[in-house]
């Protein structure tokens, strides 16, 4: 019977087991921090030029006609985002991999190999994650657009709040349980989800789920205060924003994301072997 | 009893030196966050090599390895601190809430009766926390046997809450007594460096200054992890003080 704590520490060991790989996993999310830095620096231009044209020709922004709009810049974004969405979906794969290994009690760290089969994964986990979110996100959409803000509006944002951590806690098991059972429509068979927690006990798996939020969080706070500290210095070594955070993006793309990433997955996954026992 | 607690714990403490040198590099480096949790850890560990054995002066030091899980003990031992002293400081908000809303006479004896009743339970539950965090030691670190309040009552019972009172505050007046003769012994030591540098015709600013940095050093990489594996230890065996 291994204890909450033997389970972080080993998730917390866990990528060190192969660090090639974890530097594979890594690039792809440092492509997806230099996606992003692109992203904002080309949205920057657009709300740049839409200013100009509202200043210059008496329009409201939402009176601007398309051909008004910097379009190169525009179709630039649009492009961007559906490539970082795809990547997001492969690294949504490999993480319904690692989640897998962890599961099977494997001691490596998943391959590249089947790009066809990580997306689809992926995928999977996209519509789990949709699935979860969608109450919650209606209940404060819908709840803001009937009531607008009134005094009432605090009420709406708390029981939303509240529906969207109950859905994170389901949300773990329940792609754990796909994943064992390697079928889509388990991830929303809640009798043999709350079965399975139950069977670890609710306090058991509230707790370990928040502690490893807590390690989670930790390791990211430090390893923001040793990157400001990085960009600190290079602001000093180069005179380039841009170069600079694109810099530190790739830098945490390719050690601390893949880092936590992986750790957090796998301790997903070993929640579900230790609740299956 | 308690003598015993602290003979052992201050000669424990003294074994390695090695391993004082270590900790204290890893407390210069805790502001990046992660080696301060490597400093409670190992305290842990400190801990649960006490409450697994007895007053003997043979026990080793734990050793520094492992640091992975040395840090998750670190975790567990900061989120039980915290929890243990949040029950204090809403205390004395709420005192302190009440007291905002009242004028006059009433305000200053609403605040008086909150400090003091902060004070009591702040001790109370420094004592549980530290207790708390033995009897997690002893069961393996199990994260709820740390707030089995009912478990860690009847212990701190069969101790006897005196004891355990009069041991702590020891603790603090050793801590302090030990940090401050060595601060001034060497303060003392580079004053007369500095007296007689000046009667040669030196420039004592110099030796002053340099003097204060060795301070800082010594406090810092000797003094600092020796006391607070003094502490772990002391609190250690006085949870193996139960009969």
């Amino acid at each position: 019977m291994a204890s909450i704590t033997d389970c972080v520490s080993e998730g917390l060991k866990y990528p060190f087991n192969d660090i090639k790989k974890l530097l594979c996993f890594g690039a792809i999310f440092a492509i997806l921090n230099l996606m992003s830095t692109a992203i904002s620096v080309k949205n920057l231009d657009i709300f740049r030029a839409v200013t100009r044209e509202i200043n210059q020709s008496n329009a409201t922004a939402l009176s601007l006609k398309f051909t008004q709009l910097p379009v190169n810049d525009i179709y630039l974004v649009i492009a961007l985002g559906i490539v970082s969405f795809i990547i997001t979906l492969f690294v949504m794969g490999y993480q319904y991999d690692i989640v897998k290994f962890s599961i099977e009690k494997k001691e490596d760290l998943p391959g590249f190999g089947d790009i066809l089969k990580l997306f689809v994964n992926g995928i999977k986990i996209l519509i789990v994650t949709v699935a979860y979110n969608i109450i919650p996100a209606l209940v404060l959409i819908i709840g803001t657009l009937l009531i607008g803000d009134s005094s009432v509006f605090p009420v709406i944002a708390v029981i939303s709040a509240i529906l969207f951590i109950i859905a994170f806690f389901l949300q773990i098991m329940a792609v754990n349980n796909m994943v064992a059972n390697d079928s889509l429509k388990k991830a929303f068979d809640f009798g043999e989800i709350t079965d399975k927690i139950a069977n670890l006990g609710w306090g058991k798996y509230i707790g370990i789920v928040l502690f490893t939020i807590i390690i989670f969080m930790i390791v990211n706070v430090a390893a923001g205060f040793i990157l400001s500290f990085l960009t600190a210095l290079f602001a000093r070594a180069f005179n380039q924003a841009i170069v600079v955070s694109a810099f530190i993006g790739i830098l945490e793309g390719l050690f601390i994301t893949s880092y936590t990433s992986v750790f957090y997955n796998r301790v997903c996954g070993s929640i579900y072997r230790e609740a299956i026992k | 009893m308690i003598l015993d607690i602290y003979k052992d714990a201050l000669e424990y403490s003294a074994k390695d030196w090695k391993t004082l040198v270590i900790l204290g590099v890893v407390a210069l480096f805790s502001f990046l966050l992660l080696p301060a949790f490597l400093i409670t850890g190992y305290n842990y560990r400190v801990i649960n090599n006490a409450v697994h054995g007895i007053i003997n002066g043979r026990d080793p030091l734990p050793e520094f390895n492992d640091i992975i899980d040395m840090f998750v003990d670190g975790v567990k031992v900061v989120i039980v601190q915290i929890v243990y002293l949040i029950i204090p400081v809403i205390i004395f908000f709420i005192f302190a809430f009440v007291a905002g809303n009242l004028t006059g006479f009433a305000s200053a004896v609403i605040m008086l009766i909150g400090c003091l009743l902060t004070l009591v339970v702040g001790i109370a539950s420094c004592l549980m926390c530290q207790m708390g965090l033995c009897h997690m030691a002893y069961h393996e670190g199990a994260f709820s046997k740390a707030f089995e309040f009912k478990e860690i009552k009847e212990v701190i019972d069969e101790i006897g809450w005196f004891e355990c009172i009069a041991t702590y505050i020891g603790l603090i007046i050793i801590t302090v007594v030990i940090s401050f003769v060595v601060t001034a012994l060497i303060g003392l030591i580079f004053t007369m460096f500095g007296i007689s540098g000046a009667v040669l015709g030196a420039n004592p600013g110099g030796i002053f200054v340099f003097g204060a940095m060795v301070n800082s050093l010594i406090t810092m990489f000797i003094v600092g992890p020796y006391l607070s594996i003094f502490n772990a230890r002391s609190i250690g065996l006085l949870y193996t003080m139960q009969i």
